[in-house]
């Protein structure tokens, strides 16, 4: 319980179990750490030579060059003079400077907008050993994360982004580092060690002069802190609200000096170049640069689950990439991580916030929230593959007494299954089998010949033993026969496929939200006593469902049509919301929960039912308000009633073809969404693509996502087996 | 049944009344184009009632929905491939739903995953594959595999409705059965079958509504004009490029009163089964 007396005193850190770890694993966890860290080190020394020269490195570097040459001829005052780029505060720019400053001068790199190219080529070695400096932040970053938790560190150590951005002259390296330790100090603090705090306002200051929006790590310090502290039994007033704040705002203004220190730019004349520094960015969000870039507001979630091989030019830089597995393990992790690191998730789910709204959608960006993600990643790592490997190791070892299969059962079973089976295993399991072979060919329509007398698995058996070379799958490359092409093409669409996953989660998301609060909304309504017309009511609002989808989709088309559309015409003007892809998402979205949300209104209906209404008696006499009495009693005993309904939405909404397919014909394949199963379609169909390999690709890689889905969900809700109707 | 005040069942039926309007709004849009005969592309301004109202453009799409096709012949059509596909999904699927429902067998639960992920295959993955086995089959153009095709989309998610459907029997019923003696075919065939009809019902409703509705694999299969579907006629009216709004929308129109009577026969069965899927764990 909180103390009221000294919230300062509060412990308010849960930390994972204390064990005392014997001698030995001891030695085994700081051999763990000290093995990423040379990890760490290896990959993205590796990439500070090989990469290409990218956006901003030159400017970057050129502003190292004037701090260094001010170093070199003694002139301190250099720190005072110099910011070049002064939207960004100048910390990462003087540890460039000081990387230089040992090596002989190079000419003056030349003053380019930033919307430049990227540059020819820079001074070598400075080029490099700014790099490395850069580097030499992030490995110290990984150390500190794998301190915590080694797993958390190699994953950050393998990131391909993180070794992208770090091992290149950005402004990431040192707030990477930097932004941790706030978190990380506050961790070791519990809330009480003066020292330790301290330690961590100084890392936000420090994080703060070396690029701000890594300052929102703090920011989900400052909320876990404030939280936890709050004096929940204490007498309400102003000096209870004193002694809570007190603390939190003391290390903001400790942050705030050493912000300031390190932030040498800001002395001669702070409030305004502070202020022309942040006004900035308000601006640039809004600019061309960003605007052309017409990256959709959930862009971020796709570089989260993607690999720096899919963009830009890498080169030989990296040697591995299991970018999208730590986003896989990400996910089963997050409750686990919320139970035993809130203030990471916090940071984490905060930063994620941020990106979405935020307008700039730089890949870089997402390197502010890499430390708590690869944390996340980690417990996702241990609850779903080591956690249950080793219970199986520890099964096997206590000798085979669990329960034996039910052979007779089977036996009985068999009759009762096999029509099913047979069917079943021709239609669907066959093709299934046969999609993957294809996925590992390019087997495409001009090919269809070689393909339907078995040219597929001629190549599969020659490519799995070796007797063929793989060849690389493009649109451009169709021949009348198949050839192998190895995993690389599922790999390229399992790397590349980020983007539209990342679109088809929020579509997802949105669609089954919209669809449930309509639906229990109405089902609630309906369930007033004294309402009239009930049954009119319910049988109009079935409508939707009856309606073909593809009827609905045209329905839809035919009233949002951005020119000959009932609304632009009632509106009497053009709509634009085929040129965002944030607007085509609503009008999308809102024809889906259109066409499935009578469903879920039957099924909270039948839910509402179960509820008995003493339940209500109860709280009506504790003096709940009708909105706590919907939070607290109504929506957590209808939450498990829904659950299977909702699975077979989300499964149907990631899946919609139709609604995408007529509206792409309406509006003349204009709308800039898709599905991945109208994705699968379009390159499957001969009038577009007709590359089957392709869409087999796709396929599998759908199949893998729902399958992911639902073992994750079954594990939420254990609703799994209970999915019935839809 | 206590009454409301009048105010508070005027707030209510407003409510009530605003989703209505979000419900019906889609399909009055189609409407008025449907019944309007002075359109010939799509509409230039603004109305809501019909500028010429006329059954032009519903007789024309009667007569005529594909090149030598008439509505009653794709309707026919559509019957037996989505109807052929249910009786396909109900008939072979029963049994293997019952064991899932009932017994107790090595790879079950795998079993039940694997159903699910073949009810989430996306139509698309089954295509090659089946085109090459309708081929081999000389089945491909005919409506009999597009039957088959679409018994390949509709029956893993039809075997986990019946499932659902057995469950819903209690098992208390078969137990005394089989203490009179009768066989598991006979109980399931006198006992348990006869109670989960509506239930059942619902499952092929839905089995249905798949094959009625598809269009975009089926142009991949058949084609002949005599072959082709109301869905499949109704997407060439987009394809084409060159829409005439009002025929379009009046085929959308006519190819959904069947199964919207259909719905309103089932309602009270559809509800029931709901009710009973939604509360069996």
């Amino acid at each position: 319980m909180t103390n009221p007396i000294s919230p300062f005193l509060a412990p308010v850190v849960g930390r994972e179990p204390a064990r005392a770890l014997t001698a030995a694993q001891w030695t085994l966890r700081a051999m763990a750490i000290f093995t990423v860290v040379v990890l760490a080190l290896a990959l993205r020394l590796r990439a500070a030579e090989r990469l290409p020269i990218d956006y901003d490195e030159d400017d970057y570097l050129r502003a190292g060059q004037q701090y260094a040459t001010g170093l070199q001829a003694g002139d301190w005052g250099v720190f005072l003079r110099e910011n070049y780029r002064t939207e960004h505060p100048p910390l990462s720019k003087i540890v460039y400077g000081f990387a230089l400053a040992g090596l002989p001068p190079a000419p003056e790199i030349p003053d380019t907008p930033t919307t430049a190219n990227p540059a020819r080529n820079l001074p070598q070695p400075h080029l490099f050993a700014a790099r490395a400096a850069s580097a030499a932040f992030n490995v110290l970053a990984v150390l500190a994360l794998a301190a915590l938790n080694p797993l958390a560190g190699l994953f950050l150590a393998v990131h391909t982004l993180s070794i992208k951005y770090t091992s290149q002259v950005m402004l990431e390296g040192v707030p990477t580092l930097t932004s941790l330790l706030i978190v990380l100090f506050y961790l070791r603090s519990e809330g009480r060690d003066r020292v330790w705090l301290a330690l961590s306002a100084a890392a936000f200051g420090l994080t703060a002069a070396a690029k701000y929006p890594y300052g929102l790590a703090a920011v989900a310090v400052g909320a876990h802190w404030l939280w936890q502290t709050f004096p929940r039994d204490g007498r309400p007033g102003l000096a209870a609200l004193a002694r809570w704040l007190a603390p939190v705002a003391a290390w903001a203004a400790l942050a705030l000096a050493v912000f300031f220190l390190a932030d040498p730019y800001l002395w001669p004349d702070p409030v305004t170049r502070l202020r022309e520094s942040l006004f900035y960015h308000a601006g640039y969000a809004q600019s061309e640069a960003v605007q052309r870039a017409g990256f959709p507001m959930w862009q971020p979630l796709a570089w989260l689950t993607a690999s720096a091989l899919t963009f830009g030019r890498h080169g030989p830089a990296f040697v591995l990439s299991v970018d999208p597995l730590i986003a896989l393990f990400a996910i089963f992790g997050l409750r686990r991580a919320w139970e035993r690191q809130p203030v990471m998730v916090l940071w984490f789910g905060l930063t994620l916030g941020f990106l979405l709204v935020w307008s700039t959608k730089w890949p870089q960006y997402i390197l502010m929230l890499m430390a708590p993600f690869c944390l996340i990643a980690a417990y996702g790592f241990q609850a779903v593959v080591w956690e249950p490997l080793a219970r199986g190791w520890a099964g096997r070892a206590e000798g085979r007494r669990g329960r034996r299969p039910d052979w007779r059962g089977g036996l009985r079973a068999a009759p009762w299954l096999l029509p099913g089976l047979v069917v079943l295993a021709a239609i669907t399991l066959y093709p299934l089998v046969f999609q993957v072979g294809v996925a590992l060919t390019d087997f495409s329509n001009l090919s269809l010949r070689d393909g339907m007398t078995g040219g597929v698995w001629r190549e599969v058996g020659e490519g799995l033993t070796g007797r063929a070379e793989p060849v690389t799958v493009s649109f451009d490359r169709k021949g009348l026969e198949l050839h192998w092409a190895g995993p690389g093409l599922l790999l390229d669409v399992l790397f590349s496929g980020s983007t539209i996953l990342a679109f088809e989660v929020i579509w997802t998301l949105a669609v089954v939200a919209g669809q449930t609060a309509l639906g229990v909304a109405v089902a609630l309504l309906l369930r007033q006593a004294g309402v009239r017309f009930r049954g009119w009511w319910q049988a109009l609002f079935i409508l939707p469902v009856a309606i073909p989808e593809f009827v609905g989709a045209l329905a839809w088309g035919h009233l949002m049509h951005p020119t000959y559309g009932w609304v632009s015409l009632a509106l009497g003007r053009q709509l634009e919301w085929t040129n965002s892809p944030e607007q085509a998402l609503l009008v999308l979205a809102t024809a889906a929960v259109w066409m499935g949300w009578p469903l879920l209104m039957l099924a909270a209906g039948a839910g509402l039912q179960l509820i008995p209404a003493e339940v209500y008696d109860a709280a009506a006499i504790d003096g709940a308000t009708a909105w706590q009495r919907f939070r607290l009693i109504t929506w957590p005993m209808l939450l498990p009633l829904l659950a299977p309904a909702l699975i077979i939405r989300a499964i149907l909404a990631f899946n919609q073809f139709y609604l995408f397919y007529v509206f792409g014909y309406l509006t003349s394949g204009q709308i800039p969404l898709t599905t991945l199963a109208a994705q699968s379609y379009f390159v499957f169909t001969p009038t577009f693509g007709g590359m089957f390999s392709i869409s087999a690709a796709i396929n599998i890689l759908i199949v893998l996502v729902l399958v992911l889905f639902i073992l994750w969900f079954n594990r939420w809700s254990r609703a799994g087996e209970g999915v019935t109707y839809a | 049944m206590r009454d409301l005040p009048v105010w508070k069942q005027m707030i209510y039926q407003l409510g009530l009344a605003l989703v209505g309007l979000f419900v019906l709004v889609p399909i009055l849009g189609l409407a008025r184009l449907a019944f309007d005969g002075s359109l010939q592309g799509p509409p230039l301004d603004f109305y809501v009632w019909p500028r010429e109202f006329s059954f032009e453009p519903v007789q024309a799409v009667w007569g005529r929905i594909i090149q030598g096709q008439s509505f009653v012949g794709g309707l026919g059509n559509s019957l037996i491939v989505a109807g052929g596909a249910m009786a396909l999904s109900v008939a072979l699927g029963a049994s293997m739903a019952y064991a899932f429902a009932r017994m107790r067998f090595p790879g079950r639960q795998a079993g039940l995953l694997a159903l699910l992920v073949g009810a989430l295959l996306p139509p698309v993955a089954l295509m090659t594959p089946l085109y090459i086995l309708l081929t081999a089959l000389k089945l491909r153009t005919t409506l009999l595999g597009l039957m088959v095709v679409y018994t390949a989309f509709a029956m893993p998610f039809c075997i986990w409705n019946l499932r659902a459907a057995f469950q819903a029997v209690p098992p208390e019923l078969e137990e005394a059965a089989a203490l009179d003696g009768a066989s598991p075919l006979t109980t399931f065939l006198l006992i348990t079958l006869p109670i989960a009809l509506p239930a059942i019902g619902v499952a092929a409703l839905i089995a249905f509504l798949a094959g009625y509705t598809e269009f975009a694999m089926g142009w991949l299969f058949v084609d002949r004009a005599e072959n082709v579907t109301l869905a499949m006629a109704s997407s060439s009216y987009i394809s084409q490029g060159s829409v005439t709004w009002n025929q379009l929308a009046a085929l959308a129109l006519l190819m959904s009163l069947p199964v919207v009577a259909m719905f309103l026969v089932m309602q009270r069965t559809l509800l029931q089964g709901l009710l009973i899927g939604g509360t069996e764990t």
